[in-house]
């Protein structure tokens, strides 16, 4: 049996595990709406991508940290095709043409993954260090959840680097805000769009395989992280990425207690919050319809 | 009397060239099987078509004619199953309906069965609202929550490892999991069952991180967790427990079997769960051996629960049209009432009184499994094998 301090740990763990998925989930779908003004319908999808070709990496042999480089850069490059191949040539209608389009994309992927990885829960095989649980203040927690923490500590850590200190990131901010002064300096803008979307691709399938082993993997994951997801850009504002960093943490962190103190209404409470915030803040937290 | 031959030839001619398809072809009795095919239980849903498609396909055919199922998926929504129960009612001709995993879909079934006027018989369905819900509908597998309890309870009773702990009830946010908690909780209190919470927890059924319940239930001081979720979403919650190290502290009683397929994938996190259900692979008689290696030979699949209570519900449904006489659905429905039929777990009867089966049934628990000709690594063992009398209800 826990103890009080044992029980805050837990719960406040839980949370920021929780928020930490979510927000490299909504983070990716943030950048590629905020720069391209694309809201990505099938990006809980290419999460689910992510996790299921994280899942045979692993499945297949690979160590799993091979498989957390590979993954996402697989997305990636489905990412791209994508972009190439569908949303590019809709560019210039207006956005509902290409949120109709993910969203048959949506339907699209997800048949794929019933086709070729079938119904049935899959779990990605963890290295031994990363079994067991560590005690922490009171309570066993397990190791897994404390390198995924780490983990999503560290992606933010270089997607903001990646951002705020090299030539492109550099860009990618600018396009957002003042795009033709951009494409007057000579950016091609049709470049950047395609670097906003792989790169948020690139997070969905990196948010996937981390949340593979923690949850499952199964083909309702990806449709019911997306719904997740807008929650926390809703609530955050959307292309805000520090919006979506602590809309992030408040639903995780609101969810987990809500399961822990009030189960029978926990899903309802986060749609209570994002409501509660929408009546005072339209906007959300801090939505200025720019990514910043 | 020249002319009067002419047109006599002429008319027998048309007569022959425009009369419909000779009567050798006989028009097939159809069958609507509504099964999820998609969504959480989509796992569960294929095992209970193939286990009809195999009922049909080996009884060939009935009142002369062949059988043709008519599958479609339910998406374990109420109301996306009865639109889909009356197209093949109103538009295909279904004379009945069979399948149905969901108790909540079930029900929705049944309370438009009127309109429907077709017999329904659910192979999956567990609420006790089934008892003597309507004249034409009916429960043949798998065993109902008031049965499970039963034979749940006299399982914990009879294992000194599961008698003397204290009991955390968490089930699944819907019709179902309400059920099977409430009757496990009075059961299990009146036999001196602990447990940790009379007001058992409901979890939304799209839950993915368990962690908060797991923490919820660490906090609590329970040794032994009493779960009634959608059975595969049973693996999940193993797996997620046994990362948190409770699999060595607090023992799992499920109230509902778990598919093979979703233990598989559990691999051993998935060792040591209890729970009462019709049938494990592990019954040994001969009826179930020829069963599981036909169905194995069949679909390449390790034989379920759910594929074998689905093939018996059909083969009493089939059996039910022949016994009828007709596809007439009052024939049917009455047909139905007290037929059995003795399959792979033994005699499964349809009672008169209340239109639900009484079978044999056992208890199991999940371990690390030896060869076997399915290549499986996670088994449902048989411990014990209660007779249908025991489980009730009484009749």
């Amino acid at each position: 049996m826990s103890g009080t301090l044992g029980i805050i740990v837990d719960i406040t763990l839980n949370s920021l595990v929780l928020g930490g998925v979510f927000l490299i989930v909504a983070i990716g779908l943030n950048i590629i709406y905020g720069l391209s003004r694309i809201m990505n319908m099938a990006h809980g999808a290419l999460y689910a991508v992510g996790a299921y070709i994280g899942f045979s990496l692993v499945a297949s042999g690979l160590n799993f940290f091979a498989a957390l480089l590979i993954a996402p850069l697989i997305v990636g490059v489905i990412g791209l095709i994508i972009e190439r191949t569908i949303i590019a040539p809709m560019r210039k209608r207006s956005m509902a043409y290409t949120l109709i389009l993910t969203y048959g994309l949506m339907f699209f992927l997800d048949g794929s993954i019933k086709y070729i990885w079938g119904n049935k829960p899959r779990f990605i095989e963890l290295p031994e260090f990363m079994q067991g649980t560590l005690p922490i203040l009171g309570t066993d927690y397990p190791v897994f959840r404390l390198v995924t923490l780490l983990l999503i500590i560290l992606i933010m850590g270089a997607l903001m680097l990646f951002l705020n200190k090299t030539k492109i990131g550099i860009i990618l901010r600018a396009s957002s805000t003042i795009p033709e002064m951009v494409s007057c300096l000579g950016v091609n803008m049709s470049y950047v769009h395609m670097g906003a979307f792989v790169l948020g691709c690139v997070m969905a399938g990196l948010a996937g395989i981390i949340a593979g082993p923690l949850t499952t993997i199964d083909p309702l994951m990806g449709g019911e992280m997306l719904i997740s997801s807008f929650v926390v850009i809703v609530i955050g504002g959307l292309g805000s990425l520090r919006g979506a960093v602590i809309a992030a943490l408040l639903v995780g962190g609101v969810q987990t207690l809500a399961e822990f103190f009030i189960t029978d209404l926990a899903m309802v409470i986060v749609y209570i919050l994002m409501a509660v915030i929408l009546a005072f803040m339209p906007r959300g937290l801090l939505g200025e319809g720019k990514f910043e | 009397m020249k002319r009067f031959i002419t047109i006599s030839l002429s008319i027998i001619t048309a007569v022959m060239i425009l009369a419909p398809y000779p009567v050798c072809a006989k028009k097939p009795v159809k069958i609507g099987v509504l099964v999820p095919l998609t969504g959480i239980a989509a796992q569960g849903g294929l095992e209970m078509k193939y286990g009809i498609e195999m009922a049909a396909r080996e009884k060939g055919t009935v009142l002369g004619s062949p059988i043709k199922l008519l599958v479609e998926d339910t998406q374990v929504k109420p109301p996306i199953a009865v639109s889909k129960a009356e197209k093949l009612v109103y538009r295909d001709d279904c004379k009945a309906l069979i399948g149905v995993l969901s108790s909540g879909v079930g029900l929705a079934l049944a309370k438009n069965i009127n309109k429907l006027n077709v017999p329904f018989l659910s192979t999956h369905v567990m609420t006790t609202k089934f008892y003597g819900l309507h004249p034409m509908v009916f429960r043949s597998g798998q065993l109902a929550n008031d049965q499970t309890a039963v034979g749940n309870v006299k399982g914990i009773l009879a294992r000194p490892d599961l008698k003397n702990r204290t009991y955390y009830v968490l089930v699944h946010d819907y019709s179902w999991g309400h059920d099977a908690g409430e009757r496990f909780i009075a059961l299990a209190k009146k036999n001196g069952i602990k447990i940790y919470n009379e007001n058992y927890d409901k979890a939304p059924i799209k839950t993915k991180d368990w962690s908060s319940y797991i923490s919820k239930i660490k906090a609590s001081g329970a040794d032994g967790i009493y779960m009634a979720f959608i059975t595969n979403v049973i693996p999940v919650f193993a797996k997620q427990a046994a990362d948190f190290g409770l699999q060595d502290k607090v023992k799992l009683v499920s109230a509902a079997a778990p598919g093979p397929l979703e233990l598989e994938a559990g691999g051993t996190a998935c060792h040591g769960i209890f729970g009462v259900s019709d049938w494990s692979w592990d019954v040994n008689n001969p009826t179930s051996d020829d069963w599981e290696m036909r169905f194995w030979n069949e679909y390449k699949t390790i034989p379920s629960d759910a594929a074998v209570h689905s093939y018996v519900g059909a083969m009493n449904l089939f059996n039910a049209i022949e016994k009828a006489g007709s596809t007439d659905a009052k024939a049917i429905a009455s047909a139905l009432k007290g037929i059995s039929y003795d399959g792979p777990y033994g005699t499964v009867r349809i009672s008169a009184k209340d239109n639900c089966m009484r079978n044999d049934a056992v208890l199991t628990e999940t371990m690390a499994a030896s060869d076997n000709p399915f290549g499986a690594t996670v088994y449902m063992k048989v411990l014990h094998t209660f007779p249908a009398a025991e489980l009730g209800p009484p009749e």
